[in-house]
């Protein structure tokens, strides 16, 4: 039985009895190749689930919209991450959810028309192959998850380059974005009911599209995901002008495992280490 | 017998074009396709299918200012913006073209956009036509077509060492002198193909759809980014904010969108578009109701690009589609 069909048969069974209302997983879109969220209300809808290595949404992002009806959802082991990053803010419930966790064999650059056996640069050092959270899975875990020696490569070698080096190269790629707000939109850890981009008091950033500001953007965005971003890396996949946020997310997620001993979403309990102050905490020299 | 100019006149010309005015062209940004003001001929793509930004943003920049208000003699100047210098744009498609055009309805309408009808004033479209399409483009259902010459100065068609010339208008017959053009006897390339988005009467069928659940069920998967109105040559909503320090204020205004969650909310905090389904709703409504009610165009090019860099796959094509099949269950 294919990944698709068990998905179809549990979600099935949820929605007739009732068990939930809605569920959120997959559909083929609409060029035949590629997949797109889909939220099942009717078991006929259900039909229309599929799941294969096209299935690149996190649609954990959407149990914010949700946070009081009873929902399934499809998760891969990056998607379970962002759950329990919700749980542990308290942004949704628990016991209104129902997880079909699903081992994940990673997800390909295939996009609209495009089709490729590529995978996505994050899934190729993906370290997380079995949902961390899940009521019902499907797809078999690997025995072990691989030891990627290289996963920081291109953080170090942004690293090691000097610091003019590093803002021309950011300053040209922040020149291009249009503040579309995409890599927010899409993100499960950006959820504040005003973002500071749209306070106008105090306004912290102005609305002009263009270099000044769009680095203010880019900057606070990556630093409050900062020991909360779970690695799914879709805000990369949706900039329509290819921005490689991961290296700044990947270079913040690297510092807090360094400083903190902490992975954002592996489990929903842990406190997040800016949400706690701990005495024996001391801040590192910089130098 | 057609116009032609060879390869070598047209490279020629276009740097000769760096002169005396600026360049902007399709350029490679990483692997991006970009229209770039360029400094060399060098640097334009020639082959490209389309770019990853419509050309509206040398209309319609994402963020311009309007202008200053300056303290001068005890009182308070108003120095409005001034555009000086005369643009050609090179490689419009002519979806974009007609995109262009739909700008100008809103805009050029009196009374006019002083700034946008500078930026149109001093600009010169040469085209450039499609020899191959993508699979999201849909022109040809949207009033354009491949070798469309509508709406531009100049379209080129790329043939055997060369290309065939249209010169459409006045100004294009000023940007490219006769002598560079010379007649050949050369056959067009065939009209790609595209597969048919049939729209039908799909502004009384919006009108219809107005309450229906049909867009909270579409608001589901929506994230509700900008990039659908950012890469749209005929979305054109902006904001205006005042930039302001001691001595000067500067009025500028930047793209918005009407999928930001605050684009509609007035003094007092309320939102006449509260729900995501509403805001959805917006974008095809004004695109294929409110603009044809209000200038007799749908809003809607065929680009394709709103197809393309949708994350979720909204799709336009598909919505003209299904609205069009709202209610005709019920009815029957």
């Amino acid at each position: 039985m294919d990944l698709g069909e068990q998905i179809r048969n549990k979600a099935k069974e949820l929605i007739e009895i009732e068990t939930v209302d809605c569920v959120i997983g997959y559909e083929r879109a609409t060029d035949g190749v590629g997949a797109r969220p889909l939220f099942a209300y009717k078991p006929e809808e259900v039909d229309r689930l599929i799941f294969d290595q096209t299935c690149t949404h996190n649609l954990a992002k959407y149990l914010l919209n949700r946070k009081d009806k009873a929902t399934a959802i499809v998760v891969k082991p990056c998607d379970s991450r962002a759950i329990n990053l919700l749980l542990n803010e308290s942004q949704i419930q628990r016991d209104k959810l129902f997880i079909i966790g699903v081992a994940c064999p990673g997800i390909t650059k295939t996009g609209l028309n495009n089709t490729s056996e590529e995978l996505q640069a994050a899934c190729q050092i993906c370290q997380q192959h079995t949902p961390v959270i899940y009521d019902f899975l499907v797809g078999e875990p690997p025995a072990s998850e691989p030891d990627i020696a290289e996963a920081y490569a291109d953080v170090a070698a942004m690293e090691g380059q000097s610091a003019e080096e590093r803002r021309a190269f950011w300053e040209e790629q922040f020149s291009r974005c249009i503040r579309c707000y995409a890599c927010r939109q899409v993100c499960p850890g950006c959820y504040c009911t005003e973002c500071f981009v749209e306070r106008l008091d105090p306004l912290w950033v102005g609305i002009r599209i263009a270099p000044e500001e769009n680095e203010v953007w880019n900057t606070i965005r990556a630093f409050h995901l900062a020991g909360r971003c779970i690695a799914c890396n879709e805000c990369e996949r949706v900039c329509p002008v290819n921005i490689p946020l991961s290296l700044l997310n990947r270079k913040l997620e690297e510092e807090v495992r360094e400083l903190f001993n902490f992975q954002a979403g592996m489990d929903a309990e842990t406190p997040a280490p800016f949400a706690t102050y701990k005495k024996e905490e001391v801040f590192p020299e910089i130098g | 017998m057609t116009q032609f100019i060879s390869k070598k006149d047209l490279l020629s010309w276009l740097s000769q074009l760096l002169e005396d005015r600026y360049l902007v062209a399709p350029t490679k940004v990483d692997e991006l396709t970009l229209f770039r003001q360029v400094d060399r001929v060098d640097d334009i793509v020639f082959d490209f299918d389309n770019t990853t930004l419509s050309p509206k943003e040398w209309f319609f920049p994402p963020s311009e200012t309007l202008f200053y208000v300056e303290r001068k003699d005890g009182g308070v100047e108003l120095i409005p913006a001034t555009i000086e210098r005369e643009t050609a744009i090179f490689g419009i498609r002519p979806c974009d073209a007609r995109g262009m055009a739909m700008n100008d309805y809103p805009f050029l309408a009196e009374p006019a956009d002083a700034l946008y009808r500078q930026h149109r004033d001093k600009t010169t479209l040469v085209g450039l036509a499609c020899l191959t399409t993508r699979p999201e483009c849909f022109c040809t259902s949207m009033g354009s077509g491949p070798h469309d010459p509508a709406n531009l100065d100049i379209l080129l068609t790329e043939v055997a060492d060369g290309y065939i010339v249209q010169v459409l208008t006045d100004k294009g017959k000023a940007l490219l002198p006769d002598k560079l053009i010379t007649a050949a006897d050369v056959s067009p390339p065939p009209v790609p193909a595209l597969s048919d988005v049939p729209s039908g009467d799909i502004s009384e069928k919006m009108r219809r759809a107005f309450d229906d659940p049909f867009w909270d069920r579409l608001a589901d998967r929506c994230i509700h980014c900008n990039i659908c109105s950012y890469v749209c040559p005929t979305c054109y909503c902006f904001d205006v904010r005042d930039y302001t320090d001691k001595e000067r204020i500067e009025r500028v205004r930047s793209w918005e969108s009407c999928q930001s969650p605050g684009f509609t909310r007035i003094a007092g905090g309320y939102d006449p578009r509260p729900t995501k389904g509403s805001r959805l709703r917006q974008r095809f409504a004004h695109k294929l109701l409110y603009f044809p009610e209000q200038f007799g165009a749908l809003a809607c090019v065929g680009c394709g690009r709103c197809v393309r860099a949708c994350p979720v796959n909204i799709d336009i094509r598909e919505i003209i589609q299904d609205v069009q099949q709202l209610g005709v269950k019920s009815e029957a």
